[in-house]
């Protein structure tokens, strides 16, 4: 349980990400940029996710349902409003989905509520889909939209703002409220733990950054289909990222990001054909045989090197 | 006149509980003075955990009153009642099987009565109920890793660290060795007498409760059927017939 994140070497590795990162646009192409920005898109939503399914445990296979939202919300106000406005509403309107279908939802637990969020994420897509589908609109293009510079400044922006959240949280007493419930929620309540009110609060954290994610995301792809950006692939995807980085702080979705992401683009180049059984294969593989995550298997390591001393 | 050395600290009034057909509690007024230590006997079934439940806010009452210091608890969520100073330990313990020893304690000390919402203060204040309760060299363990006796002790370091002023020990004896017990029922003591506890105290194991307690209440089939001090109550001839089927008449 040491606290890695004060060591060095992360702190050192974590500066040149954010330096390297920051000084992409400058020095590399289009391409490169664009994927850059897809890399700190999945670090967004993964650090978000966390802030309540790794936190709590109410493992959420909805997340996309937030970035969704966002993404919805840009397309119909684009050339009406500011956009910066609109990603920053964006996050209001997805907290304040959160807010609203969370009392309910939060009342149930384990696979039910995995279920239940996969559920609810259709349930708005589909709605979203038939109310276009009414007005005569089966797709929708940007016109105009911000340089990809900007695009990419904006969501580095939500990356780093995702990656402070989820750091200060497991840090706070809020996150220890938050872990205490995840390891019993009953005996956390009865030892002073506010849990409806807490699941809450993470509930609504953790859905605002998607939401800004998605607002961005639909001006970088500027062409908007419902079945695209609800697609459930996100949320499984960003799961699938978190838990192979593991532990609940802000340096497994890192890891666990950045690992996926190399892999899927190397496979993506390398093996077309054989690219989801890879992928797939890895991942099992973790599930089996490490299900700490990369983190995990960090910790133990540096465990075993440090007791023989 | 003190009106306050005259109110009770924990004030039970015709409490009763059903869950749907069944009538688990039904009834059951006592009341607890602040440094008592009462015991809560009966058969299985007598409706001992359910009359915790519905003190710490677990559970709602179908009928009646809690009150604490004079104020109504009944209908409060379980964090609002342990913030007003009332803890409980659960006969099945519930650890945070994840976390250390010490986190353990860390959420009881900040989010119960003390609040402690600073980390080092918390640890502090939570090192020192670990101490006081013989636990120290376990602080860093993963709760899942203890022991049944360690975990019970862990039910009752986290309920104390709470800073309550009265606690509610569920069974904690249960399925412990006869050396365990008696060094529980020692530290049970000795906290109980540095901090000015209030202990209200289920318990099967019939010696340990006779050993604790000023005045003992003996549910059964959720009423109550006798209270009094130790010795009467092991004189009584309604809790005998209970207990052991001696012919009454």
């Amino acid at each position: 349980m040491n606290n890695l994140w004060g060591d060095r070497a992360w702190l050192a590795a974590v500066t040149i990400g954010v330096i390297a990162m920051s000084a992409l646009p400058f020095v590399a192409n289009d391409y490169l940029v664009g994927t850059g920005l897809t890399l700190l898109m999945w670090l967004a939503l993964t650090q978000s996710w966390c802030v309540l399914s790794k936190m709590t445990g109410y493992v959420s296979l909805g997340h996309v349902v937030f970035y969704g939202l966002g993404a919805y919300l840009m397309v119909v106000t684009w050339q009406q409003l500011p956009f910066v406005l609109v990603i920053l509403a964006a996050g209001v309107l997805a907290a304040l989905f959160a807010a609203l279908v969370g009392l309910p939802v939060l009342r149930v637990r384990g696979p039910y509520f995995v279920i239940l969020t996969f559920g609810l994420a259709e349930l708005v897509k589909f709605s979203i889909m038939a109310a276009e589908s009414a007005s005569g609109t089966a797709s929708r293009i940007l016109f105009g939209t911000p340089d990809l510079v900007v695009v990419y400044f904006s969501m580095f922006a939500l990356a780093l703002l995702a990656t402070g959240l989820l750091t200060w949280v497991s840090r706070s007493r809020f996150g220890h409220g938050l872990r205490s419930l995840r390891e019993n929620e009953e005996a956390a309540e009865t030892l002073g733990v506010p849990v409806v009110r807490f699941k809450l609060i993470a509930f609504v954290l953790s859905a605002a950054i998607p939401g800004m994610v998605g607002a961005v995301m639909a001006l970088r792809s500027t062409y908007f289909v419902v079945g695209q950006v609800f697609d459930p692939m996100i949320s499984v995807t960003v799961i699938a990222m978190a838990l192979l980085g593991g532990g609940d702080d802000a340096r497994g979705p890192i890891l666990g990001t950045l690992f996926l992401f190399i892999v899927s683009e190397v496979l993506w180049v390398r093996a077309p054909l054989a690219y989801m059984l890879i992928l797939g294969a890895v991942l099992a593989g973790f599930v089996l045989l490490a299900p700490g995550g990369i983190l995990g298997i960090v910790d133990s390591a540096r465990a075993r090197r440090a007791r023989p001393a | 006149m003190s009106t306050s050395a005259a109110a009770p600290l924990l004030e039970v009034r015709d409490l009763g509980k059903r869950f749907g057909g069944l009538t688990a509690l039904a009834g059951v007024s006592f009341s607890v003075s602040a440094g008592e230590t009462i015991g809560v006997m009966g058969a299985n079934g007598a409706g001992k955990t359910t009359l915790f439940s519905l003190i710490a806010g677990n559970a709602r009452p179908s009928t009646g009153s809690i009150a604490l210091d004079g104020q109504r608890i009944d209908g409060l969520s379980p964090d609002k009642i342990c913030r007003l100073g009332v803890a409980r330990t659960f006969q099945i313990v519930k650890p945070f099987p994840g976390l250390t020893v010490l986190e353990n304690l860390r959420t009881a000390a900040m989010f119960g009565r003390v609040a402690l919402t600073d980390r080092g203060r918390a640890d502090r204040h939570a090192m020192a109920v670990l101490d006081e309760i013989g636990m120290t060299e376990l602080a860093a363990a993963p709760a899942f890793t203890l022991t049944l006796a360690a975990q019970k002790r862990l039910e009752v370091a986290r309920a104390i660290a709470t800073g309550a002023r009265i606690v509610l020990l569920d069974e904690v004896m249960a399925g412990l060795t006869g050396t365990e017990v008696a060094q529980m029922l020692e530290t049970l003591r000795r906290i109980r007498d540095s901090r000015g506890l209030t202990l209200v105290v289920i318990e099967h194991v019939m010696q340990a409760l006779m050993k604790l307690c000023t005045r003992i209440v003996v549910l059964h089939h959720g009423e109550r059927i006798a209270e009094g001090t130790p010795e009467a109550i092991g004189r009584d001839q309604r809790v005998l017939s209970v207990y052991f089927g001696a012919a009454t008449t």
